[in-house]
């Protein structure tokens, strides 16, 4: 038993070494699209936060005109807290202008044209509704009766902002999803060849070794773990790069740490799942590539 | 120890490569396959060990019909099975033991066995003095002396020989048929394919003639033609 495994690896470093250029290739390919794949996993989670978040958070604002006067206020106060059925009174937020130039000042920090337009006199202020009604429609019904209010400037549901974050986050899942799968092919592919070619190489050892009665898998294990030592590899560098994106991610978005923004980051628990999930990958599909390469090569 | 009963096997839709042959071999027994190039007689050893299979009839080797056997089984009849070429298949990057050895460590023999067992042989076929030495730095009778002592270091039943002597020159050929001899002399069946006169007429053994993959003559104690 110590014999044969002594012998396997022995057998898998001296391929690895003997193919140097197509080893790094199937390696790098690996680790890029492992590499995707884990982007592909961050960043669906950083929505999947952000969208989580604002789920429970506001979904109505009513922007009060910047001109209106205490009493039209107080009137549209009193109108939103005559629906309790609907809204949660408790939760009801007025900010007034200085709140709301504060709010803005973080929001469009990042956009400073749109904050040289603001003053803590023309930004209007607003109540930040919490529906207790999970009817949309309701909720938009309700909103509708608030335009048509003195002083109300405009109505806005975080259900719009909502849908259109869901949307982009659904089209980068999809995106880097297919983008992810199609390099994670091709990975295999490039591991396929780099066994194919060493079997190759050595197809007179094979056939001494079939002659005197070596067992398929005594034959295909030197190539299965040559192939999952290349996937395995792809994973630890790809979840080195990982790790180096989240890190320099994180640090950037730190700065928005009072805004929705804040939320688009993951925990270091899901960045270790991430990690993983990846080594994982990368070390079932270098196996199963060269598991089928080696398989074909036998059965000729 | 090897019975065919109605063999024939077709390589893609050409004539036959052997057609309807039946023989059987007895433990111990040596045997000519004799004929010209293309008559079937490779055909034939490569049937015995399951590198082909018949599209009809079928193979016994020790007792068990092979063509029915599990592809997973294969590699313990090969065990029991030796194989010699005339190209010798040695692997120029190992050195004569590594060579023999070789054939014990791909079936998982422990390493005090194959530093017991392959100067054994070595001894055997006349290598003792040459275990480090590569496949490059040996003659063709050198070269065809590792290969019968890699075929024979694990004590096969039978021995299969696909003219062995056919890169040679007639002196060392004799050599190696010597050498086979021997092992025949030891119990282990030997199956030689040749069309080298001049040996088979020297051995008096069995012979069965091939023509175009038909068993024309199977004789006893018999001469080339």
């Amino acid at each position: 038993m110590i014999a044969r495994i002594s012998y396997a690896f022995r057998e898998t470093w001296a391929s690895f070494k003997r193919n140097v250029t197509l080893t790094m290739a199937a390696v790098i390919t690996s680790a890029v699209s492992l590499l995707l794949v884990g982007s592909t996993f961050l960043i669906q989670r950083a929505f999947d936060n952000l969208l989580t978040r604002w789920k429970g958070d506001v979904e109505l604002i009513v922007y009060v005109r910047s001109d209106a006067d205490a009493n039209q206020i107080q009137v549209i106060e009193d109108a939103l807290k005559s629906q309790p059925a609907i809204i949660d009174v408790s939760k009801l937020r007025y900010l007034d202008q200085a709140d709301s130039y504060a709010e803005a000042q973080k929001l469009f920090a990042g956009d400073p044209g749109t904050l040289r337009l603001l003053t803590p006199e023309n930004i209007p202020s607003q109540f930040k509704v919490v529906p207790i009604s999970q009817d949309s429609n309701l909720i938009r019904e309700l909103g509708e009766q608030f335009r048509g209010l003195a002083g109300v400037r405009e109505v806005a549901y975080a259900q719009d902002v909502f849908d259109v974050v869901a949307r982009v986050s659904q089209f980068i899942r999809i995106a880097t999803t297919a983008m992810s799968i199609v390099l994670l092919m091709v990975a295999v592919g490039l591991i396929w060849n780099t066994i194919r070619t060493a079997m190759f190489a050595r197809r007179r050892e094979i056939e001494v070794m079939k002659l005197v009665g070596a067992t398929n898998w005594f034959i295909r294990i030197p190539f299965m773990l040559e192939g999952l030592l290349q996937g395995l590899i792809g994973g630890v560098l790809s979840c080195l790069g990982l790790w180096g994106l989240n890190s320099a991610w994180s640090s950037a978005v730190a700065d928005f740490n009072d805004t929705e923004l804040a939320a688009l980051v993951v925990t270091d628990g899901y960045m270790r799942f991430v990690m993983f999930i990846l080594l994982g990958i990368g070390a079932i599909a270098g196996a199963v590539g060269s598991g089928i390469a080696a398989s074909r090569f036998l059965d000729v | 120890m090897i019975r065919l009963e109605n063999v024939t096997k077709t390589y893609g839709t050409d004539i036959p490569a052997v057609r309807d042959a039946s023989f059987e071999i007895a433990k111990g027994e040596f045997v000519f396959m004799v004929g010209p190039s293309g008559s079937g007689k490779s055909t034939l050893l490569r049937l015995m060990n399951r590198q082909e299979q018949p599209e009809r009839g079928a193979v016994w080797v020790a007792g068990k019909n092979i063509n029915e056997m599990a592809d997973s089984k294969v590699p313990y009849l090969r065990r029991n099975i030796g194989n010699i070429f005339q190209d010798y298949k040695l692997l120029l990057n190992k050195t004569v033991f590594e060579n023999v050895a070789f054939a014990l460590e791909v079936i998982g023999r422990p390493k005090h066995v194959i530093r017991q067992q392959v100067p054994a042989v070595l001894d055997l076929v006349g290598l003792s003095d040459k275990e480090d030495r590569f496949p490059h730095q040996l003659s063709g009778g050198e070269q065809q002396r590792v290969s019968i002592a890699r075929a024979f270091v694990n004590r096969p039943l039978i021995l299969l020989a696909d003219e062995p002597t056919g890169n040679l020159d007639p002196a060392t050929g004799e050599g190696i048929m010597r050498l086979l001899d021997r092992i025949n002399n030891t119990g282990t069946t030997v199956v030689m394919a040749t069309h080298d006169q001049r040996i088979v007429n020297m051995m008096r053994r069995r012979v069965v003639q091939l023509d175009r993959g038909v068993i024309v003559r199977d004789q006893e104690r018999g001469v080339y033609d």
